[in-house]
């Protein structure tokens, strides 16, 4: 059922290539103001997803709603509402960043000044008139997102932001992300970095052979899932794992932290990434 | 449709081209093309074109032109030299392609005409033969004299044998030397009037003109009867001539339509689809249509702007004849349906290359094919075989200030059918396949 909180709606989404179920019956409701993090492993379904959210691939089943509008059937409307920040650059390279912001600052009807403002908020306002060509990977990745900061829009689509960024960049578009939440956009991010999922997302959906296999908030997840168990190097350099649901873990670990044995010690308990492994059943064993 | 949107893409094209200066060079390079032709054209050259000569040296096809299908007409039709088969064709005077009563030839196109002309009374006649050979290149049907010639002779000297007249040896015939052409003929009369008196006087010749149904009077007058008179009449044809200078001018300006239309919207168009920056642009507020449109608007524009100012420095009269403006908008919007074609077509901008050199080789191909064995109707499917002869047309009518014809407006129309075939086409691909 859609609340009026509902920014995003897949209803029983399928998409087929082929005799293929790249998405096979997602339910899903993002909210507005939230910061919603889409995760599963390769082939899982994500980016197919993303691509029925952007109208580039149409449903083979079900129904997809953007603020309220229909995406298969009320396009026009569905458009202005969102940004998008591709894993791939896409940038006229002959032109300069500046250049190329106000080509879409211009499809978009904002003022040029606007370019300049997103090139500051994501810290490329002094390469700003050098071409793109001669732009790193990063540099690339943080133009995408000052595109897609142009319009200010409602929704925004990020498909692995900080990939190829540096730390200290990659903290720069969590800062931008979270602000714009702040604002009550709706942000829609795809990652592999575990990290960044805990540290910026208020809730994550994990799709695993096109199925929601887990849906809640990075902690709430964490709690669910982990195990605890607590991983042990010995002075000796042996290692071990200790079970603290079984009486015999718990008597282990305690004689061993007793007797003074143990080098460093590690729980499971706050484990996100095992907790991805654990959900999506790629755990190894 | 919003107008900001349209001039924001125009705009873009126009950026990308002065940042990648490459289209823009080799525009500088037709217009400085052009400038260097018109300063190397003769003074007077470009106005009436005398003393220009043809663009070929030859001709391709000879047409055989005659007025009543005679026993002569049969021998040429039934002794026409292998390989001279797919160039000489027969066509009855009566079905000439005329031009306000003018016979006219299709570019390429030489005329033999032969017409026996008799004065009603005497059984003497006269064959008279008109040469209709390119302006300025009396030898460009040289072959095909040479063949009218020795079977003109050897068509004679039968008809002396089947009254029993023995040929005369044959002399060396050349087509470029008229005088010897017809002090043969003289001599070859003389040579048949010798021997019908000898004959005539023994009472042989006498006896086998009366076999062959001669009045003995005429018989008696041998030569008359046996070899007519010849008379050699060698003219060019009037009107516009394709010209070296024009022709070049003509090449350049389809050029110029061809590489905006066919090689740089098909291109640039599969480049920005290869990179992701034409799926950015369709995320963002532009349509679809908006897209196509500004595409559309840019590129002919562009490619007519180019190839009139091609055009205008070779005669800048041309910008004032609305015939020239019609031809430049037809064929400018043939080769963007093709463009159009191939964009959708195209996955990548290699492959819009790919397409649109194969594209020029196949239609090089026909049209040489049909042209060489003389296939109709085929080359009219091409924009290619309208394109060039209107705008020549239209070139050489500014230049020799000569009303168009019937011809060139059929031949515009066909171009501007053709257009509107090739957007059509690309349009109905569009709607199917989009450019994603």
């Amino acid at each position: 059922m859609t609340t009026p909180d509902t920014m995003i709606a897949l209803r029983g989404l399928r998409v087929l290539y082929g005799a293929f179920a790249a998405v096979d019956g997602l339910d899903l409701d993002i909210r507005r103001g939230e910061l919603f993090g889409l995760l599963g492993p390769n082939g899982a379904g994500k980016s197919t997803t993303i691509r029925v959210l952007i109208g580039q691939r149409a449903p083979s089943a079900g129904v997809v709603t953007v603020g309220g509008f229909d995406v298969a059937r009320e396009w026009a409307k569905v458009k202005p509402l969102f940004g998008y920040v591709p894993d791939r650059e896409n940038h006229f390279e002959e032109f300069t960043g500046r250049r190329n912001l106000e080509f879409f600052a211009r499809l978009y009807n904002v003022p040029r000044e606007r370019c300049l403002t997103v090139l500051k908020l994501v810290e490329l306002d002094e390469a700003a008139n050098l071409p793109v060509r001669g732009y790193s990977l990063g540099m690339r990745k943080k133009l995408l997102l000052a595109r897609a900061l142009l319009h200010e829009p409602q929704v925004m689509y990020l498909d692995e932001p900080t990939a190829n960024l540096d730390i200290h960049s990659a903290e720069v578009v969590h800062r931008i992300l979270r602000d714009r939440v702040k604002h009550g956009a709706t942000v829609v991010l795809t990652t592999h970095n575990m990290e960044e999922v805990e540290q910026i997302c208020d809730r994550v959906g994990i799709v695993c052979r096109g199925k929601l296999v887990a849906l809640d908030s990075p902690l709430a997840l964490k709690q669910a899932h982990t195990e605890r168990k607590v991983d042990v190097t010995r002075n000796d350099g042996e290692r071990a794992v200790y079970d603290l649901d079984t009486e015999t873990g718990l008597k282990g670990l305690s004689e061993l932290v007793a007797t003074g044995q143990v080098a460093t010690m590690r729980t499971r308990e706050f484990d996100f990434h095992a907790t991805f492994l654990k959900l999506t059943g790629l755990a190894f064993d | 449709m919003h107008a900001h949107i349209i001039r924001a893409l125009i705009a873009k094209e126009w950026q990308r081209h002065v940042a990648n200066r490459g289209g823009i060079a080799l525009g500088v390079l037709l217009v400085a093309a052009a400038v260097l032709l018109s300063v190397s054209t003769p003074r007077g050259a470009a106005k009436g074109g005398g003393g220009a000569a043809g663009l070929v040296g030859g001709v391709n096809h000879c047409l055989v032109q005659y007025d009543t299908h005679t026993v002569f007409v049969t021998h040429l039709m039934e002794n026409v030299p292998p390989e001279l088969k797919q160039q000489i064709h027969f066509q009855p005077l009566s079905r000439a392609q005329t031009v306000n009563g003018v016979i006219v030839y299709p570019v390429g196109t030489g005329g033999l005409q032969v017409r026996e002309l008799r004065d009603g009374v005497s059984p003497n006649y006269t064959v008279h033969v008109s040469v209709w050979h390119p302006e300025g290149n009396p030898t460009a049907l040289a072959p095909y004299e040479a063949w009218l010639w020795k079977e003109f002779r050897r068509w004679n000297v039968r008809r002396a044998q089947l009254r029993g007249v023995p040929g005369p040896p044959e002399p060396a015939f050349d087509a470029e030397n008229q005088w010897l052409l017809t002090e043969a003929h003289k001599r070859f009369q003389d040579q048949v009037a010798e021997a019908a008196a000898n004959n005539a006087a023994s009472g042989v010749f006498e006896a086998t003109a009366a076999a062959a149904g001669a009045p003995v009077a005429a018989a008696t007058t041998g030569v008359k009867l046996a070899v007519p008179d010849l008379d050699v009449k060698r003219e060019g044809l009037g009107g516009e001539v394709l010209t070296f200078h024009a022709a070049i001018v003509t090449g350049l300006v389809v050029f110029a339509l061809y590489f905006t239309c066919v090689y740089l919207l098909p291109t640039l168009n599969c480049e920005e689809r290869e990179r992701g920056v034409l799926l950015a642009q369709a995320l963002s507020p532009a349509s679809p249509l908006e897209i196509v449109t500004a595409k559309a608007l840019f590129y002919p524009t562009a490619g007519i702007g180019l190839a009139a100012t091609i055009a205008a420095i070779y005669q800048p009269a041309i910008l004032a004849q609305p015939f020239f403006w019609l031809s430049l908008a037809s064929v400018a919007a043939g080769f963007l349906g093709i463009g159009m074609t191939i964009s959708t077509l195209a996955r990548t901008q290699r492959a819009a290359f790919l397409g649109g050199m194969c594209y020029l080789m196949a239609v090089s191909m026909l049209l040489t094919i049909c042209s060489l064995n003389n296939i109709p109707i085929l080359p009219y499917f091409t924009v290619e075989y309208f394109g060039p002869r209107i705008l020549h047309a239209a070139i050489s009518s500014a230049v020799n200030n000569t009303e168009l014809t019937k011809t060139n407006w059929w031949n515009l129309l066909g171009a501007a059918l053709l257009g509107v075939a090739w957007l059509t086409v690309a349009v109905r691909l569009f709607r199917r396949r989009g450019w994603q």
